[in-house]
């Protein structure tokens, strides 16, 4: 059986739904046999090849962001997004009550550990959005595990059921929002 | 009342059995038909604001909440059809994308109803674009927390502050996808009429309204439930205690909208946790006099030589106990055994002997000729009142859940509320007529309302002494017409409660006697007279005999034990008398001005401590449970008296 490909985007997130991953323990062996990893944070490629399955962690909350999150789509046949940033927007959608001037002010100016600040400014630096919003507000969602982190079990239950060939979708007693 | 006629209907094609009257979801629940609710509290009316509840009915062209639609004979039911689940999971949607619903920095996550409904609908994601609002925090209350953002409008918190605890200081403020619950007139909690009771934070299913004291300190799921009986002060409310690692993380009420369900700040918030510093082994004072610890041998000894000493030189009358009414009865039974038995004194009483003796002697001195505390009614009388008349107290500081009666009875059917106080009472801006009179001018004030309302019903028996209304306008310094208008309103008062406390439980027991006529006077079916007395067992305390009848003044007594566990007794004066005697045992379980004067202190736990039979202030007679290991080194109190009395001669 030729293993499926894979890739996976981290957008604005902490690692904890990739350190989760790694949690799955002695799966991770499975999983290297079934799964061929394109582009991920162990593989070091920088451009998407054409996947099966694109693996999504992190909202949307800069235009390089949006424009990484639009390419994966058009790249991979099933989209799955992992942890609440992503699910729903979580901790970066904290930011959202707020102008994005003034948490841009914030952070680069008033923080109480910035001195002389200025808010970067560069054609190179992807601007940020007006709200960091869930992966599902910009392109397509084929399957959601959220969970902040979510739990290893979720993350092998839900790529189990793929490799099976069948859309997860995590039972209620399995779910969890943080 | 008649037996309700009983209905059947058809819910999910099975025949079930429903009572008129009933709602469909009443008829649901009670044949545990499960149907998801948020805006739903058993007890509360229902509104339909949450909409998950709704079902398919036949005959109706739309599908209906249930909570609100009437259950008749005949009715066929559908609770959980594709389309019913469709429209549950779009409305959770709705909830989670219109405020701020992220549960990994909520309080409440655990614990928490939508969170738990989502769960079950497998609520992934949400279809709908997220609004973000910034909406305040309201953070002003000493305990609680408002969240606006966390809020799904099911108006829970709104109907259990104006039915239940009668207050009504929540309302919705602002229309539509804007509205917010409000305090008042949109003040913050903490500036507000807001009495800190609670409930509407039990009430509310999501993480919007939190209490400072509990939040993040651990889920139901982490610890365990007791059920036990708050001990503070003789309402006698039971409470479920949610115990972690031998830590208090939450008290509710134990059921919320039922009777005594509802608790008070003190209940609910101040007992959580206390800092002040325990007393975790026995204390003596050495010679360079300061408290060293001791073992308990060394301590037991030197009391039970020190008792036998004085007794055998002064007699057993040099010898005074005084007792805590916080204790159960337990230990004040120990406490009596080793005072009277092994020591043999006649001097004993509790540390509100004298609100005892106030009562007891007015009661005597009354018309009710002695029948004792068996005179006094149950809280629950409150509820039905059409009248009540509030003497010398104000019970939202001291009994706030028999507060909340009288706001309940007020909210519910306009029930006249009396305050008479010479003291400045916050009580009375929520009465009819509130009344001032000047100090000691009591009596005055309640014989010219008997003579008033003698005049009224031209009642022929003199049961009490009248006054003259000339007279008493001078004496107490009110208007006349107030006077005409509160004996008008207590004639006319068909259900009259009165109730009295401290403000007169400290004053001459004529003045209890005369307002015990008055009330005779006034009632028309049958007397309803309730003291709040001061602590949570005090009437047990009272009843098992332990407050002296005769009081203490003729007592000079050389050596004294106070046995005072966890009361937060107003020590003042009192820690000066006490000094006084030659030799102090104090029996306590923090520091206190008392214990740094004592010559041996013994540790003592604290309610949470100790499993024991309390008596409400109405006589009913209520279970504590131990819900916490005392710290190493702390003994039950019984032990402590009963190994202290074995060693006397």
């Amino acid at each position: 059986m030729p293993k499926v490909k894979l890739a996976t985007s981290w957008l604005d997130a902490c690692a904890g739904c990739e350190m989760s991953l790694l949690d799955v323990d002695e799966f991770i062996i499975d999983l290297a046999q079934a799964v061929e990893f394109t582009r991920s944070p162990i593989t070091d490629i920088k451009e998407f090849p054409e996947v099966d399955v694109g693996l999504i962690t992190g909202a949307i909350g800069t235009t390089e962001q949006e424009e990484e999150a639009k390419e994966l789509r058009a790249k991979c046949k099933i989209l799955l997004v992992l942890g609440d940033c992503a699910c729903f927007g979580g901790v970066p959608s904290m930011r959202n009550a707020f102008p994005k001037e003034a948490v841009l002010r914030r952070a680069y100016i008033e923080c109480e550990s910035v001195k002389d600040g200025k808010i970067p400014f560069s054609r190179e630096i992807p601007a940020i959005l007006d709200k960091a919003v869930p992966v599902n507000a910009v392109v397509k969602v084929d399957c959601f595990v959220p969970g902040c982190p979510p739990r290893a079990s979720d993350i092998k239950y839900a790529l189990s059921e793929l490799l099976k060939g069948r859309i997860p979708v995590l039972p209620s007693d399995m779910m969890r929002f943080d | 009342m008649s037996e309700k006629k009983e209905i059947t209907l058809t819910i999910n094609g099975k025949q079930v059995k429903g009572k008129e009257g009933d709602t469909v979801l009443d008829v649901c629940r009670a044949n545990e038909i499960y149907v998801p609710t948020l805006c739903f509290l058993e007890g509360l009316s229902n509104v339909g604001a949450c909409r998950l509840c709704v079902v398919e009915i036949e005959g109706e062209r739309r599908i209906n909440p249930a909570c609100t639609y009437p259950a008749r004979d005949g009715l066929v039911v559908k609770t959980h059809t594709p389309n019913l689940e469709k429209y549950r999971r779009l409305i959770l949607e709705l909830m989670f994308t219109e405020r701020n619903h992220f549960c990994f920095f909520c309080a409440a996550s655990g614990d928490c109803e939508l969170q738990a409904l989502a769960y079950r609908y497998q609520m992934d994601h949400a279809r709908y674009p997220y609004t973000f609002p910034s909406l305040p925090t309201d953070t002003l209350n000493e305990f609680m927390v408002i969240d606006h953002n966390r809020c799904i409008l099911c108006g829970r918190c709104v109907r259990v502050c104006s039915e239940i605890v009668g207050n009504h200081t929540l309302d919705f403020g602002r229309r539509g996808w804007r509205t917010l619950v409000v305090a008042d007139l949109n003040q913050p909690l903490g500036q507000s009429s807001c009495i800190s009771c609670g409930a509407c934070l039990q009430a509310c299913p999501t993480g919007a309204i939190f209490s400072k004291v509990s939040a993040y300190r651990g889920r139901t799921s982490e610890g365990k439930v007791i059920r036990s009986l708050c001990s503070l002060c003789g309402v006698g409310c039971e409470i479920d205690v949610l115990v972690k690692d031998n830590n208090i993380v939450r008290i509710d009420g134990a059921n919320l909208t039922q009777l005594k369900g509802q608790l008070c700040d003190k209940g609910r918030f101040k007992q959580v946790f206390n800092e002040t510093p325990r007393v975790t082994t026995p204390l003596i004072r050495n010679k360079k006099g300061d408290l060293e610890p001791a073992p308990w041998d060394e301590a037991w000894k030197l009391v039970a030589d020190k008792i036998n000493d004085y007794k055998g030189r002064y007699g057993a009358n040099s010898i005074a106990g005084f007792a805590s009414s916080l204790c159960p009865n337990e230990t004040l039974e120990a406490f009596a055994k080793l005072m009277r038995n092994a020591v043999g004194t006649s001097y004993i009483d509790t540390l509100d002997g004298s609100s005892f003796r106030v009562i007891a002697k007015g009661i005597d001195a009354s018309s009710q000729n002695g029948k004792g505390l068996a005179i006094e009614s149950s809280l629950d009388v409150i509820l039905d009142a059409d009248c009540v008349l509030v003497v010398g107290s104000n019970p939202l500081e001291s009994h706030p859940v028999a507060g909340c009666y009288i706001l309940r009875a007020r909210a519910r059917h306009k029930a006249n509320l009396i305050v008479i106080d010479s003291r400045p009472n916050t009580f009375g801006f929520r009465a009819d007529i509130h009344l001032r009179p000047n100090d000691g001018s009591d009596d005055t004030l309640f014989g010219v309302l008997g003579g008033l309302i003698a005049k009224k019903t031209k009642g022929t028996e003199k049961t009490m002494r009248f006054a003259s209304l000339a007279k008493a306008t001078q004496t107490t310094g009110l208007d006349k017409d107030a006077i005409r208008q509160a004996a008008a309103m207590l004639s006319n008062a068909k259900k009259l409660v009165v109730i009295y406390g401290d403000g007169i439980l400290n004053k001459n027991p004529k003045t209890v006697a005369r307002l015990l006529d008055l009330a005779k006077l006034a009632s028309k079916d049958g007397l309803k007279v309730i003291s709040l007395k001061p602590k949570g067992n005090s009437r047990g305390a009272w009843e098992l005999g332990i407050a002296n009848t005769n009081g203490m003044a003729k007592a000079k007594p050389r050596l004294v034990y106070v046995l005072i566990s966890d009361d937060a007794f107003e020590m003042g004066d009192w820690v000066a008398q006490a000094d006084q005697a030659e030799f102090l045992v104090v029996q306590a379980s923090y520091r206190s001005p008392l214990t740094d004067c004592a010559d041996v202190v013994f540790p003592s736990p604290i309610w949470a401590e100790r499993s024991g039979e309390y008596i409400s202030l109405d006589g009913k007679v209520g279970h504590s449970q131990k819900v916490l290991e005392p710290p190493s080194g702390v003994k039950d109190d019984s032990e402590v008296l009963n190994k202290l009395a074995k060693r006397l001669k």
